[in-house]
Protein backbone atom coordinates (compact mmCIF):
# COMPACT_ATOMS: atom_id res chain seq x y z
CA UNK A 1 0.00 0.00 0.00
CA UNK A 2 2.69 2.47 -0.89
CA UNK A 3 0.26 5.21 -1.42
CA UNK A 4 1.37 8.72 -0.95
CA UNK A 5 4.79 10.29 -0.87
CA UNK A 6 5.92 13.60 0.71
CA UNK A 7 8.83 15.42 -0.23
CA UNK A 8 11.05 16.73 2.77
CA UNK A 9 14.42 18.65 2.16
CA UNK A 10 15.47 18.86 5.69
CA UNK A 11 15.48 17.58 9.13
CA UNK A 12 13.49 20.62 10.29
CA UNK A 13 11.02 19.84 7.24
CA UNK A 14 10.93 16.56 8.59
CA UNK A 15 9.96 17.24 11.91
CA UNK A 16 7.21 19.62 10.16
CA UNK A 17 5.39 16.75 7.94
CA UNK A 18 5.35 14.63 10.73
CA UNK A 19 3.49 16.45 12.98
CA UNK A 20 1.21 17.90 10.26
CA UNK A 21 0.73 14.05 9.09
CA UNK A 22 -0.09 12.86 13.04
CA UNK A 23 -2.51 16.15 13.98
CA UNK A 24 -4.24 15.41 10.82
CA UNK A 25 -4.71 11.70 11.34
CA UNK A 26 -6.09 12.53 14.90
CA UNK A 27 -8.37 15.45 13.73
CA UNK A 28 -10.23 13.23 11.49
CA UNK A 29 -10.32 10.06 13.93
CA UNK A 30 -8.71 8.23 11.50
CA UNK A 31 -6.18 6.74 14.54
CA UNK A 32 -5.89 6.86 18.27
CA UNK A 33 -2.44 6.40 19.23
CA UNK A 34 0.40 7.04 17.20
CA UNK A 35 3.92 5.90 18.17
CA UNK A 36 6.75 8.18 17.27
CA UNK A 37 9.61 9.95 19.11
CA UNK A 38 10.15 12.56 21.18
CA UNK A 39 13.18 14.51 22.90
CA UNK A 40 14.64 12.56 25.42
CA UNK A 41 15.08 13.91 29.01
CA UNK A 42 19.69 13.12 28.36
CA UNK A 43 21.53 14.63 25.90
CA UNK A 44 21.85 12.41 22.83
CA UNK A 45 19.15 10.32 23.96
CA UNK A 46 15.64 10.52 22.17
CA UNK A 47 12.78 8.89 23.59
CA UNK A 48 9.33 6.87 22.40
CA UNK A 49 6.44 9.25 22.45
CA UNK A 50 2.75 8.21 22.66
CA UNK A 51 0.76 10.56 21.04
CA UNK A 52 -3.04 10.54 21.84
CA UNK A 53 -4.37 14.01 21.44
CA UNK A 54 -4.03 16.48 18.73
CA UNK A 55 -2.23 18.87 21.13
CA UNK A 56 0.64 16.78 22.18
CA UNK A 57 1.71 16.24 18.49
CA UNK A 58 4.32 19.29 18.66
CA UNK A 59 6.30 16.60 21.08
CA UNK A 60 7.30 14.22 17.87
CA UNK A 61 10.88 15.08 16.46
CA UNK A 62 13.04 13.04 14.13
CA UNK A 63 16.72 13.19 14.58
CA UNK A 64 19.55 11.54 14.40
CA UNK A 65 19.17 9.17 18.10
CA UNK A 66 15.99 8.14 17.45
CA UNK A 67 17.32 4.21 17.79
CA UNK A 68 13.83 3.00 19.36
CA UNK A 69 11.91 0.08 16.79
CA UNK A 70 8.51 1.14 18.47
CA UNK A 71 6.97 -2.04 16.32
CA UNK A 72 7.27 -3.76 19.20
CA UNK A 73 4.97 -1.28 21.59
CA UNK A 74 2.19 -2.51 18.81
CA UNK A 75 1.85 -5.92 21.06
CA UNK A 76 2.58 -4.26 23.97
CA UNK A 77 -1.39 -3.60 24.74
CA UNK A 78 -2.96 -7.07 24.51
CA UNK A 79 -6.45 -5.41 25.87
CA UNK A 80 -5.94 -2.63 22.85
CA UNK A 81 -5.68 -5.67 20.58
CA UNK A 82 -8.54 -7.04 21.02
CA UNK A 83 -10.62 -4.25 21.75
CA UNK A 84 -9.81 -3.96 18.06
CA UNK A 85 -10.75 -6.83 17.07
CA UNK A 86 -14.25 -6.64 18.58
CA UNK A 87 -15.13 -3.64 17.50
CA UNK A 88 -15.51 -2.98 13.93
CA UNK A 89 -15.55 0.49 13.82
CA UNK A 90 -12.17 0.68 15.50
CA UNK A 91 -9.62 3.16 15.11
CA UNK A 92 -6.31 2.46 13.60
CA UNK A 93 -2.50 2.96 15.65
CA UNK A 94 -0.39 5.23 13.61
CA UNK A 95 3.47 4.35 13.78
CA UNK A 96 6.42 5.78 12.55
CA UNK A 97 8.72 4.01 11.09
CA UNK A 98 12.61 4.04 9.99
CA UNK A 99 13.69 1.35 7.19
CA UNK A 100 15.04 -1.31 9.66
CA UNK A 101 11.63 -1.33 12.03
CA UNK A 102 9.28 -1.22 8.82
CA UNK A 103 10.97 -4.44 8.21
CA UNK A 104 10.53 -5.98 11.43
CA UNK A 105 7.09 -4.84 11.07
CA UNK A 106 6.45 -6.66 8.25
CA UNK A 107 8.07 -10.11 10.18
CA UNK A 108 5.24 -9.28 12.56
CA UNK A 109 2.28 -9.50 10.53
CA UNK A 110 4.27 -11.97 8.64
CA UNK A 111 4.07 -14.33 11.70
CA UNK A 112 0.17 -12.91 12.36
CA UNK A 113 0.93 -11.09 15.18
CA UNK A 114 -0.48 -8.08 14.14
CA UNK A 115 -3.07 -7.22 11.38
CA UNK A 116 -1.81 -5.01 8.31
CA UNK A 117 -5.31 -3.14 8.04
CA UNK A 118 -4.96 -2.34 11.79
CA UNK A 119 -1.70 0.00 11.27
CA UNK A 120 -1.29 3.16 9.94
CA UNK A 121 2.28 2.97 8.57
CA UNK A 122 4.15 6.53 8.41
CA UNK A 123 7.90 5.61 6.81
CA UNK A 124 10.82 8.16 7.36
CA UNK A 125 13.67 7.97 4.25
CA UNK A 126 16.57 7.41 7.00
CA UNK A 127 19.90 9.10 7.35
CA UNK A 128 21.28 6.87 9.44
CA UNK A 129 21.71 7.33 13.23
CA UNK A 130 24.27 8.54 15.06
CA UNK A 131 26.43 7.06 18.30
CA UNK A 132 25.17 8.35 21.04
CA UNK A 133 28.65 8.58 22.56
CA UNK A 134 30.50 10.01 19.77
CA UNK A 135 27.85 12.12 17.42
CA UNK A 136 30.13 12.42 14.08
CA UNK A 137 30.45 8.67 13.86
CA UNK A 138 27.53 6.31 12.23
CA UNK A 139 26.01 3.88 14.40
CA UNK A 140 27.30 0.60 13.91
CA UNK A 141 23.88 -0.87 12.85
CA UNK A 142 23.59 1.27 10.47
CA UNK A 143 26.81 1.10 8.36
CA UNK A 144 24.85 -2.12 7.04
CA UNK A 145 21.70 -0.85 6.52
CA UNK A 146 19.98 -2.94 3.60
CA UNK A 147 16.93 -0.18 3.29
CA UNK A 148 17.12 3.61 4.35
CA UNK A 149 13.60 3.69 2.54
CA UNK A 150 11.18 2.06 4.59
CA UNK A 151 9.63 -1.35 2.73
CA UNK A 152 6.17 -0.84 3.54
CA UNK A 153 3.56 1.98 4.28
CA UNK A 154 0.69 4.25 3.83
CA UNK A 155 2.26 7.37 3.80
CA UNK A 156 6.36 8.03 3.05
CA UNK A 157 7.97 10.86 3.89
CA UNK A 158 10.71 11.33 1.55
CA UNK A 159 14.23 12.94 2.17
CA UNK A 160 17.55 13.92 0.15
CA UNK A 161 19.91 13.20 3.12
CA UNK A 162 18.98 9.05 3.16
CA UNK A 163 21.31 7.00 3.44
CA UNK A 164 22.71 4.94 0.50
CA UNK A 165 21.90 1.16 0.17
CA UNK A 166 24.12 -1.50 0.68
CA UNK A 167 23.27 -4.23 -1.54
CA UNK A 168 26.67 -6.35 -0.38
CA UNK A 169 25.18 -7.28 2.80
CA UNK A 170 28.12 -7.82 6.16
CA UNK A 171 31.61 -7.66 3.95
CA UNK A 172 33.74 -5.32 4.32
CA UNK A 173 32.05 -3.54 7.52
CA UNK A 174 32.78 -2.92 11.17
CA UNK A 175 30.27 -5.47 12.08
CA UNK A 176 31.73 -8.09 9.43
CA UNK A 177 34.88 -7.25 11.30
CA UNK A 178 33.74 -7.81 14.84
CA UNK A 179 32.61 -11.21 13.16
CA UNK A 180 36.32 -11.86 11.74
CA UNK A 181 38.38 -11.05 14.82
CA UNK A 182 36.36 -13.59 17.16
CA UNK A 183 36.42 -16.36 14.35
CA UNK A 184 39.77 -15.91 13.72
CA UNK A 185 40.77 -16.69 17.62
CA UNK A 186 42.36 -19.99 18.42
CA UNK A 187 39.17 -22.66 19.15
CA UNK A 188 39.72 -22.18 23.31
CA UNK A 189 40.66 -18.09 23.26
CA UNK A 190 36.93 -17.66 21.56
CA UNK A 191 35.30 -20.11 24.25
CA UNK A 192 36.93 -18.18 26.78
CA UNK A 193 35.99 -15.12 25.27
CA UNK A 194 32.38 -16.30 25.17
CA UNK A 195 32.60 -17.74 28.70
CA UNK A 196 32.94 -14.00 29.67
CA UNK A 197 30.62 -12.58 28.03
CA UNK A 198 27.62 -15.00 29.30
CA UNK A 199 29.99 -14.67 33.03
CA UNK A 200 28.40 -11.13 32.87
CA UNK A 201 25.10 -11.19 31.71
CA UNK A 202 22.95 -11.26 34.06
CA UNK A 203 19.97 -12.40 31.84
CA UNK A 204 17.67 -9.42 32.95
CA UNK A 205 15.93 -10.85 29.49
CA UNK A 206 16.04 -6.82 28.11
CA UNK A 207 17.39 -8.42 24.96
CA UNK A 208 14.56 -10.56 24.32
CA UNK A 209 11.65 -8.13 25.23
CA UNK A 210 13.11 -5.46 23.42
CA UNK A 211 12.87 -7.21 20.42
CA UNK A 212 10.65 -7.42 17.83
CA UNK A 213 10.67 -10.71 16.22
CA UNK A 214 10.75 -11.83 19.83
CA UNK A 215 6.92 -12.02 20.00
CA UNK A 216 5.50 -15.50 21.74
CA UNK A 217 2.97 -15.12 23.87
CA UNK A 218 4.58 -17.44 26.68
CA UNK A 219 8.44 -17.66 26.09
CA UNK A 220 10.09 -20.55 26.37
CA UNK A 221 12.61 -18.99 29.26
CA UNK A 222 9.22 -18.19 31.10
CA UNK A 223 7.71 -21.24 31.25
CA UNK A 224 8.29 -23.47 34.40
CA UNK A 225 7.02 -27.07 32.67
CA UNK A 226 9.29 -27.80 30.55
CA UNK A 227 12.24 -25.59 33.14
CA UNK A 228 14.91 -24.89 30.45
CA UNK A 229 16.72 -22.10 32.51
CA UNK A 230 17.14 -21.89 36.30
CA UNK A 231 15.90 -19.19 38.11
CA UNK A 232 19.23 -18.53 39.24
CA UNK A 233 22.17 -16.35 37.09
CA UNK A 234 24.98 -18.95 36.14
CA UNK A 235 27.32 -19.07 33.33
CA UNK A 236 25.79 -22.33 32.06
CA UNK A 237 22.28 -20.82 31.58
CA UNK A 238 22.94 -17.64 30.48
CA UNK A 239 24.89 -19.11 27.58
CA UNK A 240 21.91 -21.65 27.26
CA UNK A 241 20.09 -18.52 26.93
CA UNK A 242 21.91 -16.71 24.14
CA UNK A 243 22.50 -19.45 22.09
CA UNK A 244 18.85 -20.29 22.06
CA UNK A 245 17.44 -16.61 21.49
CA UNK A 246 20.12 -16.45 18.45
CA UNK A 247 18.55 -19.60 16.94
CA UNK A 248 14.77 -18.39 17.26
CA UNK A 249 15.30 -15.18 15.78
CA UNK A 250 17.84 -16.28 12.93
CA UNK A 251 16.21 -16.02 9.78
CA UNK A 252 13.73 -13.34 11.28
CA UNK A 253 16.56 -10.70 13.09
CA UNK A 254 16.51 -7.21 11.07
CA UNK A 255 19.42 -6.36 12.32
CA UNK A 256 17.54 -3.06 13.80
CA UNK A 257 20.01 -3.49 16.85
CA UNK A 258 17.94 -3.02 19.91
CA UNK A 259 18.82 -6.04 21.96
CA UNK A 260 22.69 -4.15 21.86
CA UNK A 261 21.29 -1.00 22.78
CA UNK A 262 18.72 -2.27 25.78
CA UNK A 263 21.66 -4.52 27.21
CA UNK A 264 22.75 -2.85 30.74
CA UNK A 265 25.82 -4.81 30.67
CA UNK A 266 27.14 -3.60 27.36
CA UNK A 267 27.18 -6.94 25.84
CA UNK A 268 28.19 -7.34 22.05
CA UNK A 269 24.55 -9.05 22.14
CA UNK A 270 24.56 -8.85 18.41
CA UNK A 271 27.60 -11.11 17.42
CA UNK A 272 25.41 -14.12 17.79
CA UNK A 273 22.44 -12.89 15.73
CA UNK A 274 25.05 -11.21 12.55
CA UNK A 275 27.32 -14.50 12.63
CA UNK A 276 24.03 -16.54 11.66
CA UNK A 277 22.90 -13.41 9.37
CA UNK A 278 26.00 -14.10 7.60
CA UNK A 279 25.78 -17.85 7.63
CA UNK A 280 22.21 -17.61 5.87
CA UNK A 281 23.71 -15.18 3.30
CA UNK A 282 26.50 -17.53 2.67
CA UNK A 283 24.30 -20.56 2.81
CA UNK A 284 20.92 -19.71 1.30
CA UNK A 285 20.37 -17.86 -1.62
CA UNK A 286 17.92 -15.54 0.00
CA UNK A 287 17.04 -11.63 0.40
CA UNK A 288 17.50 -10.34 3.57
CA UNK A 289 15.01 -11.15 6.22
CA UNK A 290 11.59 -9.36 5.94
CA UNK A 291 11.95 -6.92 3.22
CA UNK A 292 8.93 -7.75 1.74
CA UNK A 293 6.19 -10.34 1.95
CA UNK A 294 6.89 -12.84 -0.37
CA UNK A 295 9.84 -14.50 1.51
CA UNK A 296 8.87 -16.21 4.89
CA UNK A 297 11.47 -16.24 7.45
CA UNK A 298 14.54 -18.77 6.45
CA UNK A 299 14.06 -21.33 8.83
CA UNK A 300 10.39 -20.83 7.85
CA UNK A 301 10.69 -22.78 4.32
CA UNK A 302 13.61 -24.41 2.78
CA UNK A 303 14.79 -25.67 -0.62
CA UNK A 304 15.28 -28.93 -1.75
CA UNK A 305 18.58 -27.60 -3.25
CA UNK A 306 20.09 -26.14 0.07
CA UNK A 307 23.90 -27.35 0.52
CA UNK A 308 23.97 -30.92 1.82
CA UNK A 309 26.53 -31.26 4.16
CA UNK A 310 25.51 -34.49 6.08
CA UNK A 311 25.62 -36.84 4.00
CA UNK B 1 18.15 -38.96 36.46
CA UNK B 2 14.99 -38.08 38.66
CA UNK B 3 15.67 -41.64 40.63
CA UNK B 4 19.03 -40.01 42.22
CA UNK B 5 17.00 -37.63 44.05
CA UNK B 6 14.28 -40.34 45.93
CA UNK B 7 15.84 -41.72 49.10
CA UNK B 8 14.52 -45.17 48.29
CA UNK B 9 16.05 -45.69 45.73
CA UNK B 10 19.37 -47.63 46.24
CA UNK B 11 20.00 -48.70 42.88
CA UNK B 12 22.08 -46.85 40.23
CA UNK B 13 20.17 -46.29 36.86
CA UNK B 14 20.73 -49.04 34.50
CA UNK B 15 22.73 -47.97 31.19
CA UNK B 16 20.40 -47.49 28.27
CA UNK B 17 22.59 -49.64 26.04
CA UNK B 18 22.76 -53.32 27.30
CA UNK B 19 25.74 -55.10 28.39
CA UNK B 20 27.60 -51.56 29.37
CA UNK B 21 30.50 -52.27 31.55
CA UNK B 22 31.98 -48.98 31.29
CA UNK B 23 32.52 -46.90 34.22
CA UNK B 24 31.30 -43.41 34.94
CA UNK B 25 33.81 -40.95 33.60
CA UNK B 26 36.08 -39.69 36.34
CA UNK B 27 35.34 -35.60 35.63
CA UNK B 28 38.21 -34.12 35.32
CA UNK B 29 40.27 -30.90 36.12
CA UNK B 30 40.08 -28.25 33.46
CA UNK B 31 40.46 -24.75 34.00
CA UNK B 32 37.05 -22.61 32.95
CA UNK B 33 39.53 -20.86 29.86
CA UNK B 34 39.73 -24.29 28.52
CA UNK B 35 36.33 -24.94 27.17
CA UNK B 36 37.40 -26.15 24.20
CA UNK B 37 40.66 -28.59 23.84
CA UNK B 38 42.88 -27.72 21.77
CA UNK B 39 43.61 -28.76 18.38
CA UNK B 40 46.90 -30.72 19.13
CA UNK B 41 45.39 -32.53 22.35
CA UNK B 42 47.32 -35.50 21.74
CA UNK B 43 50.47 -34.99 24.08
CA UNK B 44 49.10 -32.79 26.76
CA UNK B 45 45.60 -34.93 27.36
CA UNK B 46 46.68 -38.10 27.18
CA UNK B 47 47.73 -38.85 30.44
CA UNK B 48 44.86 -36.92 31.92
CA UNK B 49 42.36 -39.16 30.48
CA UNK B 50 41.59 -42.42 32.07
CA UNK B 51 42.44 -45.01 30.42
CA UNK B 52 39.07 -46.92 30.02
CA UNK B 53 37.20 -43.42 29.69
CA UNK B 54 35.13 -43.44 26.94
CA UNK B 55 32.93 -40.46 25.43
CA UNK B 56 29.46 -40.50 26.07
CA UNK B 57 27.04 -39.80 22.67
CA UNK B 58 24.29 -38.60 22.71
CA UNK B 59 21.85 -39.73 19.35
CA UNK B 60 18.05 -38.12 18.13
CA UNK B 61 17.25 -41.08 15.96
CA UNK B 62 14.61 -40.61 14.31
CA UNK B 63 11.34 -42.86 14.67
CA UNK B 64 11.16 -43.88 10.45
CA UNK B 65 14.59 -44.11 9.36
CA UNK B 66 17.54 -44.28 12.35
CA UNK B 67 15.71 -45.64 14.57
CA UNK B 68 15.25 -48.84 12.43
CA UNK B 69 18.41 -48.46 11.34
CA UNK B 70 20.06 -48.29 15.12
CA UNK B 71 17.93 -51.66 15.39
CA UNK B 72 18.71 -53.28 12.44
CA UNK B 73 22.26 -52.70 13.45
CA UNK B 74 21.56 -54.44 16.49
CA UNK B 75 19.84 -57.24 14.55
CA UNK B 76 22.92 -58.06 12.06
CA UNK B 77 24.85 -57.91 15.70
CA UNK B 78 27.12 -55.28 14.49
CA UNK B 79 29.09 -54.20 17.41
CA UNK B 80 28.85 -50.09 17.98
CA UNK B 81 30.19 -48.19 21.39
CA UNK B 82 28.20 -48.99 24.04
CA UNK B 83 28.58 -45.67 25.52
CA UNK B 84 25.65 -44.47 23.27
CA UNK B 85 22.35 -43.70 24.11
CA UNK B 86 19.48 -43.59 21.04
CA UNK B 87 16.87 -41.39 21.97
CA UNK B 88 13.89 -41.64 19.41
CA UNK B 89 12.14 -38.48 18.17
CA UNK B 90 9.31 -38.15 15.62
CA UNK B 91 11.34 -36.77 12.97
CA UNK B 92 14.49 -35.48 12.73
CA UNK B 93 12.71 -31.87 12.90
CA UNK B 94 11.60 -32.58 15.96
CA UNK B 95 15.30 -31.96 17.51
CA UNK B 96 14.58 -28.61 18.77
CA UNK B 97 18.75 -27.23 19.05
CA UNK B 98 17.19 -26.34 22.56
CA UNK B 99 18.11 -30.18 23.25
CA UNK B 100 21.35 -30.54 21.71
CA UNK B 101 22.80 -27.29 23.42
CA UNK B 102 20.92 -28.73 26.64
CA UNK B 103 22.63 -32.44 26.16
CA UNK B 104 26.30 -30.86 26.01
CA UNK B 105 24.90 -28.80 29.03
CA UNK B 106 24.35 -31.46 31.02
CA UNK B 107 27.70 -33.07 30.31
CA UNK B 108 27.48 -35.27 26.83
CA UNK B 109 30.89 -35.30 25.15
CA UNK B 110 29.38 -35.69 21.72
CA UNK B 111 25.63 -34.95 20.21
CA UNK B 112 24.46 -37.05 16.60
CA UNK B 113 21.30 -35.84 14.83
CA UNK B 114 20.18 -38.59 12.23
CA UNK B 115 16.90 -38.80 10.44
CA UNK B 116 15.63 -40.07 6.94
CA UNK B 117 17.79 -38.96 3.99
CA UNK B 118 16.63 -35.72 2.15
CA UNK B 119 13.04 -36.79 -0.11
CA UNK B 120 12.71 -39.86 2.51
CA UNK B 121 10.93 -38.16 5.35
CA UNK B 122 7.93 -40.13 6.75
CA UNK B 123 5.99 -36.38 7.07
CA UNK B 124 7.65 -35.30 3.80
CA UNK B 125 9.70 -31.95 4.37
CA UNK B 126 10.56 -32.57 7.85
CA UNK B 127 14.16 -33.00 7.56
CA UNK B 128 14.64 -30.03 4.88
CA UNK B 129 13.89 -27.75 7.76
CA UNK B 130 16.62 -29.99 10.17
CA UNK B 131 19.00 -29.62 7.63
CA UNK B 132 18.65 -25.36 7.57
CA UNK B 133 18.53 -25.35 10.73
CA UNK B 134 21.61 -27.62 11.61
CA UNK B 135 23.44 -25.97 8.90
CA UNK B 136 23.01 -22.70 10.91
CA UNK B 137 23.31 -24.07 14.43
CA UNK B 138 26.95 -26.08 13.31
CA UNK B 139 28.23 -22.81 12.52
CA UNK B 140 27.14 -20.88 15.64
CA UNK B 141 28.12 -23.62 17.82
CA UNK B 142 32.06 -23.40 16.43
CA UNK B 143 31.40 -19.70 16.77
CA UNK B 144 31.00 -19.98 20.63
CA UNK B 145 34.27 -22.45 20.58
CA UNK B 146 32.71 -25.83 20.82
CA UNK B 147 34.74 -28.40 19.03
CA UNK B 148 32.52 -29.26 15.57
CA UNK B 149 33.70 -32.64 16.02
CA UNK B 150 31.60 -33.35 18.95
CA UNK B 151 28.55 -32.18 16.85
CA UNK B 152 27.28 -34.29 14.09
CA UNK B 153 24.71 -34.43 11.85
CA UNK B 154 23.70 -37.40 9.71
CA UNK B 155 21.08 -38.87 7.00
CA UNK B 156 21.30 -42.27 8.13
CA UNK B 157 17.89 -44.67 6.15
CA UNK B 158 16.36 -47.83 8.09
CA UNK B 159 18.04 -50.26 5.54
CA UNK B 160 21.79 -48.53 6.80
CA UNK B 161 22.76 -50.12 9.37
CA UNK B 162 26.14 -50.68 9.07
CA UNK B 163 26.32 -46.81 8.35
CA UNK B 164 24.60 -46.16 11.75
CA UNK B 165 27.78 -48.56 13.29
CA UNK B 166 30.25 -46.51 11.58
CA UNK B 167 28.73 -43.14 12.27
CA UNK B 168 28.74 -43.44 16.16
CA UNK B 169 32.13 -45.82 15.74
CA UNK B 170 33.58 -42.50 14.10
CA UNK B 171 32.10 -40.08 16.17
CA UNK B 172 33.39 -41.83 19.19
CA UNK B 173 37.20 -42.74 17.89
CA UNK B 174 36.87 -39.10 17.12
CA UNK B 175 35.78 -37.49 20.63
CA UNK B 176 37.88 -39.79 22.19
CA UNK B 177 41.26 -38.35 22.47
CA UNK B 178 39.67 -34.88 23.17
CA UNK B 179 39.07 -35.99 26.31
CA UNK B 180 35.65 -35.65 28.12
CA UNK B 181 33.72 -31.93 26.91
CA UNK B 182 33.27 -29.61 29.55
CA UNK B 183 29.55 -28.90 30.51
CA UNK B 184 29.01 -25.58 28.64
CA UNK B 185 30.48 -22.83 30.74
CA UNK B 186 29.57 -25.05 34.06
CA UNK B 187 30.39 -22.61 37.41
CA UNK B 188 30.75 -26.49 39.59
CA UNK B 189 27.54 -27.83 38.94
CA UNK B 190 25.17 -25.64 39.79
CA UNK B 191 23.12 -26.37 36.51
CA UNK B 192 23.81 -29.88 36.93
Amino acid sequence: MKDTVIHATNTIAIRHEMRNIARNLLEIQAVDLILGWKKGILPNKSAPAFIHRPDQVDDLIFDEFCYHNLTKFLLGCPDRQDRIADNEDRLKTAIFVKGCDSRSLIGLIQDNQITRENVYIIGIDCPGLKEEHNTTILAKKCETCYTATPVEYDILIDSPDKRPENPNGLKGFQAHRDLAKIENMPPAERGAYWQQMFQSCIRCYACRNVCPVCSCKECCFDQTLPNWVGKGNNTSDNGFYHLVRAMHVAGRCVSCGECERSCPMHLPVMLLNSKLGLSIEELFDEPPASMNFDVTATLNHFKPEDPEEFM
Amino acid sequence: MVNSLDPTCNTTPEPMTPGSTTPNPTPLEISAAELTVPQNTSAASAKDIASDWEPKILVFACQYCTYAGADLAGLSRLQYPTTTRVLRVPCSGRTNPQFVIRAFQKGFDGVLVAGCHPGDCHFTTGNYFTRRRYLLMTRLMEFIGLDPRRFRVCWISGSEGPKFQQVVTELTDTIRPLGPSQKLWDEGGISS
